[in-house]
């Protein structure tokens, strides 16, 4: 059998902790430790954050009335 | 021998039991589970037969690593033509059923005929009996294994049954075992009791014999690790698959008041933290570590202190999402009903919110829901409809003939309304803005589905470079490859893997979220090859293991061929093409399906697997796959 290092090993080389995933621009947002919800750098939208563990956040879900306005915004923009 | 096998014949008609073992050449071909289950019924089908008729033939079976030392490799197979769809009818359930049934001796049983009377089948140390089930018949799923463990006198005794939804041939009804482990797509419950055959009871003390014990459980140990630390099992773990609906919805990929948005806004009262305070306790299937399936006691209404297990993803959308409902009371009871009355919960959610849209769009009146005000957010009504559907009374006898039939019945331009493809409901997402996740459901082997095809890690944004590390292996692909899921370039490419990732487990019997289904860091074609080799003696290259997964999805497909299928019903319902999303993130929103893109798609989707440009496979294929001369009835 052999052992030389499989694609799962591989690409597991690149896992991230602390940080989720901006859910509009996908970029990697890590909030304060405990924080409640966090605004992303990158395009400005919120979310709502959940701790599964101590580094561990979750996006738990958007700020609903930033993110529609942050939306809205963006599309009178794209359609102009 | 690890692989002296077994496979047991059981005719209905005549009370006929026949056991033989598997041979070899046919386990290197399909290895078990849905490949071999495809091979029987492709061989043992005839065309055009009525899938509710004694003509039917249902498999239930385990992969071949199923009860060995390999990370959740608890799943069951069933497979039979569909009374939903008149397709392939296939579905693969947790649980510990199938591990059971190899521990008594058989790992596939194939039940042809039609009792004149309830039975069940029961299956002890290499023993097979047809036994009376005339007390069990009108039971609900939870009854009904009390009741067989009762009578056998056996606590261990694993049970898969039909509830009363399959007793009234609902042609979306389950096969359940346990609290919610559910095969729920296609309709196989009602093919049970289309055949009087209530449930199939295990239990054996036989050994599966390992052919490297203790190199499999070394190795074993090493995926359970990988498993167990990658992120999305953490939060499977602690929130279930709700966690996944709760992050489609983040950002606008969930299917709402049956299509009218793409996003349930100001839903945190059903959101995953939210169930979460219900939940008791967690419970996992065969060999597995994460533990998804959250337990809780229903808080309040007329079923307060019931317990159930989940809800799961489809549960949200069909009783929260899809209806417009955003009650913990009717999430936590809907999912709960349609798991004793044994439902297909996707297409229980899909029929009741497509009634609702009909009502508000004045198709349906009061006098066709028998006076039930049949509005979105209704959640009364979501759940009067739900016991209607399962006892097949007033407007939930139509609900019950599922998508194409019930719009036959209604009229009035009423199929316009329906998010289905090849008659099966899709999942309770919106694939409008995501092209990969959209040619899935439209290709998809057993009608809509997001588990016969779905690229999901499309979705996590990952870098070109690790996609091409997943998606060129154990096969060269240098095509595009792109990482934002609302592309169209390269996704054929993405489906296509998938399938044949998908196919090949499912031959296996481990779970799909132990695959790439959910993380590109988790195991694929290599690592099964050496789970193989030292659970079964089985030397397999991560290439040949494809050929097994492709195999399985040819045979599938040739199956559908003949039963009629076309191109044209490798497509999506109109309202994809012609009617724009309103919510979600930017990158969401006013999305629709170019047509003129998505035909390209399936031309190459189609050439990646070999097929022509009516989605034949070509004699090339065939070949290449060994399968130029089927049916050849070897089994």
């Amino acid at each position: 059998m052999e052992d030389k290092k499989t694609t799962s090993e591989r690409t597991a080389q690149g896992r991230s902790s602390g940080k989720f995933r901006c859910m509009n621009c996908m970029e990697r947002i890590a909030p304060p430790a405990g924080a409640k919800q966090v605004k992303c750098e990158k395009c400005g939208f919120e979310w709502r954050i959940s701790w599964l563990g101590p580094t561990f956040p979750r996006c738990r879900g958007p700020v609903w009335e930033v993110n529609r306005r942050l939306t809205e915004e963006a599309l009178k923009e794209r359609n102009k | 021998m690890p692989l002296s096998r077994k496979i047991a014949y059981v005719d209905l008609s005549t009370g006929e039991i026949d056991i033989k073992p598997i041979p070899l050449a046919i386990r290197k071909k399909y290895l078990g589970g849905r490949g071999l289950d495809m091979y029987i019924l492709y061989n043992h089908i005839k065309p055009g037969i009525d899938a509710l008729g004694p003509e039917n033939v249902i498999c239930i079976s385990a992969g071949i690593l199923v009860a060995t030392p390999s990370s959740a490799s608890g799943r069951t197979h069933v497979a039979a033509k569909s009374p939903l769809t008149n397709f392939i009818g296939s579905t693969n359930m947790g649980g510990f059923f199938a591990a059971e049934m190899r521990f008594a001796g058989i790992d596939h049983l194939v039940v042809t005929g039609k009792s004149e009377k309830p039975v069940y089948i029961w299956i002890h140390d290499g023993e097979i009996e047809i036994r009376d089930a005339t007390k069990l018949w009108g039971q609900g799923a939870q009854q009904t294994q009390q009741l067989v463990k009762d009578e056998l006198n056996d606590r261990e005794i694993q049970v898969l049954t039909i509830g009363q939804a399959g007793e009234n041939l609902v042609r979306y009804a389950n096969v359940m075992t346990l609290l919610k482990n559910a095969g729920g797509r296609t309709g196989m419950g009602a093919v049970m009791g289309s055949k009087n055959l209530k449930c199939v009871a295990a239990r054996g003390t036989m050994d599966v014999k390992i052919a490297h014990p203790e190199q499999a459980l070394e190795y074993n140990k090493k995926i359970v690790k990988e498993i167990t630390s990658a992120k999305v099992s953490v939060t499977q773990g602690k929130l279930g698959t709700p966690m996944i609906w709760g992050a489609t919805n983040s950002w606008g990929g969930v299917r709402t008041r049956n299509f009218r948005s793409n996003q349930f806004e100001y839903s945190d009262a059903i959101e995953p933290e939210a169930i979460d305070e219900h939940i008791i306790g967690w419970a996992g299937c065969f060999g597995c570590q994460v533990h998804c399936r959250g337990r809780y006691k229903i808080p309040s209404g007329p079923y307060k202190g019931v317990y159930g297990e989940g809800p799961e993803y489809t549960a949200q959308g069909a009783f929260c999402g899809e209806p417009g409902c955003d009650s913990m009371e009717a999430l936590l009871t809907g999912n709960h009903l349609v798991n004793d009355y044994g439902m297909d919960v996707l297409e229980v959610g899909s029929m009741i919110a497509w009634a609702m849209e009909l009502y508000e769009e004045g198709i349906l009146t009061l006098e066709d829901t028998d006076g039930m005000d049949l509005k979105f957010g209704n959640e009364k009504a979501l759940i009067e409809m739900v016991h209607k559907i399962a006892f097949r009374e007033g407007l939930g006898d139509i609900l019950a003939e599922g998508p194409l039939r019930a719009a036959q019945r209604v009229g009035k331009d009423s199929e316009k309304y329906l998010i289905h493809v090849k008659g099966m409901s899709n999942l309770h997402s919106d694939e409008r803005a995501t092209p990969g996740l959209a040619l899935n459901i439209a290709v998809s082997s057993r009608g809509s589905d997001h588990l016969r095809g779905r690229p999901a890690i499309d979705l996590y944004g990952l870098p070109e470079s690790v996609l091409r590390e997943v998606y060129s292996q154990p096969v060269k692909y240098d095509g595009p490859l792109t990482s934002h899921w609302g592309d169209y370039e390269g996704k054929p490419w993405m489906v296509r893997w998938q399938e044949t990732c998908y196919a090949a487990v499912d031959c296996t019997g481990i779970c799909k979220y132990h695959t790439i289904f959910l993380g590109p860091n988790f195991p694929n074609f290599e690592e099964w090859s050496k789970l193989l080799y030292l659970n079964c003696d089985l030397e397999m290259t991560p290439k040949e293991i494809w050929d097994v997964g492709e195999r399985c999805y040819n045979i599938e497909r040739l199956f559908n061929i003949r039963e009629g299928l076309t191109r044209k019903l490798d497509h999506l319902a109109d309202r994809y093409y012609d009617e724009p999303t309103k919510g979600g993130v930017p990158a969401a929103r006013e999305r629709t399906i170019d047509r003129d893109k998505f035909e390209k798609m399936l031309d190459e989707y189609y050439e990646y697997h070999g097929w022509d440009k009516n989605g034949v496979p070509t004699k090339a294929t065939l070949k290449s796959l060994g399968l130029d001369n089927e049916p050849t009835h070897t089994l």
